[in-house]
């Protein structure tokens, strides 16, 4: 009797087994707190009070993406904070935040139950929290991926979305000469810039769209040439003396900018690098403040571009739409569905103006501390996921 | 005694004998592998090629003999660049271009890339100091017949839908074409929305909205019952009839425990799987069970298909998917199978059939 019951029950569970849906089985856990550390000093998260610098910027769409269920056509953050998968527990503006979860989120409450949010937090800082378990998440500057990984630190590379660039600012009377421009850039060691001061953390770019995004970046070579560099500067007279910006909180662009002074002096080119206030670097295409009230004059400057899209039409746009009114560049707005060959030509017209010089494609770099699971990395232009990350049950260290 | 020198005698003979089949071997092995990489090019693609040989034929007169260099940069396999290169020359030979091996002083460098979203095919053209460049775009996801030494069932994608909000299921009320009266449900967490394809494109009708009985959670899980008329989450459920949407309605479920999903691990290839769907039989093989990848919610997916669970061997070549597939469900009739996705290039979710073809 206690056989055919036995019998009978395992037949139903197999007709239950086979009946019920099946779905994979990657049951994240809820619970836990994500201990987030930026380098930006955020002093306030309301979408309608400006940034005071484009770290600030950055740093605040990330956080306000926690907030915010949705933005606007025109990318502003809209409805009420806390409509998002967080709302605000604690504030200490440009010090330190909590966001507790949205238990109501419309697509379902995070997985964690909160998120401690340490700003100000330099890049050594973040990178030592993470090595000692004091920190489950934090941004790393992509120079410093290679030092990281090295030290035992769980890294997280994006694809190349970030372009760091050589831009000649309009109304110089030294660089409108484009055989000026032409010396300058084909002095640039690129790969030295990708294998010494990135650590091969990023490549070398010729394009304005990296490969993965438009398919046809391998059309833009750049190429290093300081003996022709030499001899077309040779050929400029009276030479100009030149001044290079870049932007003085950022120490990729500072190291860049002098690895550039140095590749210019091999080519007999009249370069110095000046650091440009942090503030100040979105209008550099008027004459710049310094800290002391002095004008600073350059005549180039370093950029970072950063896609805000993986389709290669609206990347383009952005870029050209920022490029424009630095560097004089007028180019009409490409379509969201623009062809292939449409996409290249406008980005060929950019590059042959001789204004713009790509110099290297950065990663979003992100250390990760072992307990933190299913972060995936944001397509270009996308914000932190941090409501899909869930943690497991090891302690935390304080 | 009179035959000792016949050993002697028949040893080169051998030699001969071995060296013809040898070669014959040989000339079979590359008849194969010429068949297996000149495999049939999906229609979209030899549209491209179409396009592309129109293109460099304009460009390129009055040049009239090219060399051709080819190189893949695209994820692209080696079997479909020899057929795409093969297919490309005789279009060429067709517009009275002449591909040679020789140097000549036109060059072709065709370059198979891709970009975020599609195919790029590239030719550049150079002649002296001109250097001319034409390209087309070719779609990523289009149904490929297997090889004929591949495996003989053929798996195709067709996407349906795809949205930013996540997709918890999804279902066609009737086949999907054009000519109207066809009907697309999309389960998400919140709500319940019913298309109708118009004028060549899927028009919101309906959307009901789910009252959960509990805040909802990240994991959420739904799956919708066409014949049934009813659309079930952990906490809420929507029926009525789908073909006529007005009539669904969607109730609380009082919030009991999560207990409609199970997982029913299964062994395959030794591996032990527990994200599949059941197939009815196809082209003389079945029942077949179709698979989905073994990584996380961080790795792109694919699915494929194994033979009968008593002798699961690989039956089908993998689709791959751009993001993880969050939810495989089995469609009525047995012979497809619903797939949701997250595309981890874009974000967004996307709802995929995938069903079962013939590979002959």
């Amino acid at each position: 009797m206690k056989l055919r019951l036995c019998l009978y029950l395992a037949a139903i569970s197999v007709v239950m087994a086979a009946a019920a849906p099946l779905r994979p089985a990657r049951r994240p856990r809820y619970g836990g707190t994500l201990r987030v550390e930026i380098g930006a000093i955020v002093k306030s998260l309301d979408p309608s009070v400006a940034a005071a610098n484009p770290e600030e910027a950055e740093a605040k769409d990330e956080l306000d993406a926690l907030l915010y269920d949705r933005r606007s056509e025109s990318g502003a953050f809209a409805g009420a904070a806390g409509s998002g998968p967080f709302r605000l527990s604690a504030w200490e503006a440009g010090k330190s935040a909590v966001f507790a979860a949205n238990e109501d989120y419309r697509e379902g409450r995070p997985f964690v139950d909160s998120i401690e949010i340490q700003m100000g937090r330099s890049p050594r800082d973040r990178l030592l929290d993470l090595e000692l378990n004091k920190a489950d998440f934090a941004q790393i500057p992509a120079e410093l991926a290679r030092q990281a990984t090295d030290r035992g630190v769980r890294v997280s590379t994006s694809q190349p979305d970030e372009l760091l660039a050589l831009v000649f600012l309009k109304g110089r009377t030294a660089t409108e000469n484009a055989r000026v421009r032409e010396a300058i850039v084909r002095c640039i060691d690129q790969a030295a810039i990708v294998n010494f001061i990135l650590q091969k953390e990023g490549e070398p770019a010729g394009g304005l769209l990296p490969q993965w995004s438009s398919g046809t970046a391998f059309l833009f070579v750049a190429e290093e040439d300081a003996r022709h560099a030499k001899e077309i500067w040779s050929q400029i007279s009276p030479s100009p003396k030149l001044v290079l910006g870049y932007d003085s909180a950022d120490a990729l662009e500072q190291s860049v900018a002098e690895r550039i002074v140095v590749n210019a002096k091999e080519a007999g080119i009249s370069l110095m690098s000046r650091a440009m206030p942090n503030s100040e670097t979105t209008s550099a295409h008027t004459g710049n403040v310094g800290p002391r009230g002095d004008t600073i004059h350059v005549d180039a400057r370093l950029i970072r571009l950063r896609m805000p899209s993986p389709l290669p039409s609206v990347s383009l746009t952005s870029f050209a739409d920022t490029l424009g009114p630095t560097t004089g560049i007028e180019v009409n707005p490409v379509p969201e569905d623009a062809s292939p060959e449409d996409i290249y030509n406008c980005e060929r017209s950019i590059i042959s103006s001789g204004r713009v010089a790509p110099l290297v494609w950065l990663p979003q770099v992100y250390g990760l501390s072992a307990r933190v699971h299913d972060w995936k990395q944001p397509a270009a232009g996308g914000s932190w996921p941090l409501a899909d990350v869930w943690l497991d049950s090891m302690p935390e260290t304080h | 005694m009179c035959n000792w020198h016949k050993p002697m005698r028949l040893l080169p003979r051998l030699f001969f004998l071995l060296a013809i089949i040898t070669l014959a071997l040989f000339a079979f092995t590359a008849w194969s592998s010429q068949a297996q990489s000149t495999a049939q090019i999906p229609a979209e693609w030899n549209k491209a090629l179409d396009s592309l040989a129109d293109k460099i034929a304009t460009v390129a007169k009055p040049a009239k003999t090219f060399s051709l260099s080819v190189k893949n940069i695209s994820s692209l396999s080696g079997a479909d660049i020899a057929s795409l290169r093969e297919e490309l020359v005789a279009k060429l030979t067709a517009l009275k271009c002449r591909i040679t091996e020789k140097p000549s002083d036109a060059q072709l460098q065709i370059s198979f890339s891709e970009s975020a979203e599609d195919y790029v095919w590239v030719a550049e053209i150079r002649r002296g100091d001109a250097h001319e460049v034409v390209m087309v775009l070719a779609a990523r996801n289009v149904a490929k017949k297997p090889s004929a030494a591949g495996p003989s069932i053929a798996l195709k994608r067709e996407e349906i839908w795809e949205q930013a909000g996540k997709i918890l299921d999804f279902g066609l009320a009737s086949d999907a074409v054009a000519g109207g009266g066809s009907i697309l449900v999309i389960l998400e967490p919140g709500k319940l929305s019913f298309y109708e394809y118009r004028s060549g494109e899927w028009e919101l009708i309906r959307a009901v909205a789910v009252a959960h009985a509990r805040p909802v959670q990240r994991d959420v899980w739904g799956w919708i019952d066409l014949p049934a008329g009813k659309a079930e989450l952990a906490d809420a459920e929507c029926s009525g009839d789908f073909q006529h949407p007005e009539t669904v309605t969607c109730t609380s479920a009082g919030g009991g425990p999560d207990v409609a999903f199970k997982t029913n691990p299964i062994s395959m290839e030794g591996h032990t799987v527990d994200s599949y769907v059941d197939l009815a039989p196809a082209c003389g093989i079945g029942p077949l069970i179709l698979v989905s990848g073994p990584g996380d919610w961080t790795e792109h997916d694919f699915v494929q298909a194994f033979g009968p669970k008593n002798q699961a061997g690989v039956v089908s070549g993998k689709v791959q998917f751009p993001g993880p597939i969050l939810a495989l469900w089995p469609s009525e009739d047995g012979k497809s199978a619903r797939v949701v996705l997250r595309n981890l290039q874009t974000g967004a979710y996307e709802a995929s059939i995938v069903s079962v073809s013939c590979g002959d």
